[in-house]
């Protein structure tokens, strides 16, 4: 039990991840990582949005009509969404970075990581574990997207958490605050990880 | 008990649908003032932007408390004005209830449609004046706020902002610095068409009035150049004596270098 407690938290955040490895929330994480202060907000709200859908999912679970089961757990889901983004909007540190963050709070919704756990894990298990799973999978999810925002807004701004950080002859590089080059700096990251871990790769 | 039969999907999902509903209309409900305290703050921040009242990232730093002490140390005089560009009524600056026409939507559908509107006029200490622009970008609203010197004929500052314009084209009339910076110094012609010109080479002609519209952000750049014309239109009426005494005034140096 304990062994399997354990593979739900860990999975998804090194050999299940989900943008390396499943390859899910890549548009979200092309967009939300010129800075990091954007990443981290939105992975923390992805965590909570994954992590509470998961959880309510799981416990209406034995209630929810199959034939209906998606469009309950798009509302659900929805619901968890508007509350982030409501909340975000209310606070005076944040109202800034929900605005900066605009649509892209509001489209965690489209975001296939949180209707692909609730389909797959959460239906079929207990609320405990399904809400494991659903934090689990928003870390995973959080620290691929804190990873590449640390490189594009130290070598794109010269300048971590707007604190700078590289010496004032550095010239930051425009194509770096490009989501072009997020696409190469997850390419290289799945790289590491493939490489770094061999049951990754294909025979 | 059969969750698959018709009548328990719909009382079912009735219920659902509901309960989320409810929660989520009190959870707006709790949330409202904070939020409109955030918006408030944040349109006094565009403002003072505009009206050089201090850098713009400087405002943005600021705590929202800060920026309402900012704005009552710094306003002279705020009102509004209808379309015949007559007063029609006062805003409040005392700090504790300070009034903004926040919302620029219905304002903008009563210039367009004739209407009883209140177009605010935000006269600042330095003599310094700032009205809103309001408009259709390509996705979103785009809106701003242009200030004007105390001729009411020179732009002091502008600051754009808009609510989905695609990041890296569109969003740079917000993002980008220079682009509002262009603003300063430029003229707005009252009563001609176009009062303004944000367009595609527009600068190349050495009008006054002229900026040149964003690469790649065409449709927005034609949604702002509609925003700023239509609401200078409208305030044509109440700042064109001011545009004309500087006409005179242009005259009388003429006339005397003559």
């Amino acid at each position: 039990m304990a062994q399997k407690l354990k593979d739900t938290i860990l999975n998804p955040i090194l050999k299940g991840n989900p943008i390396t490895v499943l390859i899910l929330g890549i548009c979200s994480s092309l967009a939300v990582t010129v800075q990091l202060k954007g990443a981290l907000v939105m992975a923390l709200s992805v965590i909570a949005v994954t992590g509470l859908s998961s959880l309510v999912c799981s416990l209406l679970r034995n209630t929810i009509p199959n034939r209906v089961r998606i469009i309950v757990q798009l509302v659900v889901v929805a619901m968890m969404v508007i509350l982030v983004d409501q909340l975000l909007k209310a606070g005076e540190g944040t109202y800034a970075i929900d605005k900066q963050l605009s649509v892209y709070i509001g489209l965690i919704i489209t975001n296939c990581i949180v209707m692909g756990r609730i389909e797959a894990f959460a239906l079929g298990n207990k609320p405990i574990p399904s809400l494991l799973d659903g934090l689990a999978n928003g870390v995973g999810y959080g620290l691929i997207l804190v990873i590449v925002a640390f490189f594009r807004e130290l070598l794109g701004s010269g300048t971590l958490l707007g604190f700078p950080v590289l010496p004032a002859s550095y010239i930051p590089n425009n194509l770096v605050i490009l989501p072009p080059f997020a696409l190469i700096l997850l390419g290289c990251i799945i790289w590491a990880h493939r490489a770094f871990d061999k049951e990754l790769q294909e025979k | 008990m059969n969750t698959n039969s018709n009548l328990y999907t719909v009382v079912y999902t009735t219920i659902i649908v509901v309960v989320v509903a409810a929660l989520l209309a009190f959870v707006a409900m709790k949330l409202g003032p904070a939020q409109d305290a955030n918006a408030k703050a944040e349109t006094l921040r565009q403002m003072m932007s505009a009206a050089q009242v201090r850098p713009t990232e400087e405002l943005y730093a600021a705590k929202n408390a800060e920026i309402l002490q900012l704005y009552a140390d710094n306003i002279q005089e705020a009102y509004t004005i209808g379309l015949d560009g007559e007063k029609n009524g006062e805003l409040s600056i005392a700090k504790d209830k300070i009034e903004l026409i926040g919302k620029l939507k219905p304002q903008n559908k009563l210039i367009k449609e004739g209407g009883d509107a209140t177009l605010p006029v935000y006269i600042f200490k330095s003599g310094i004046v700032a009205i809103p622009v309001y408009g259709a970008g390509l996705w979103g609203p785009v809106w701003g706020y242009v200030a004007l010197q105390p001729d009411c004929y020179t732009i002091a500052g502008a600051y754009f902002d808009h609510e989905s314009e695609t990041p890296g084209l569109g969003a740079k009339i917000k993002d980008e610095a220079w682009f509002r910076e262009k603003f300063i110094g430029k003229t707005v012609e009252w009563g001609e068409e176009p009062a303004f010109r944000l367009e595609k080479n527009a600068e190349a002609s050495g009008a006054a009035n002229a900026v040149d519209a964003i690469t790649g952000a065409t449709m927005t750049s034609k949604g702002l150049n509609d925003a700023l014309n239509v609401w200078f239109k409208a305030y044509g009426k109440h700042f064109g004596m001011g545009a004309f005494l500087h006409m005179l005034e242009e005259h009388a140096i003429q006339s005397k270098e003559d």
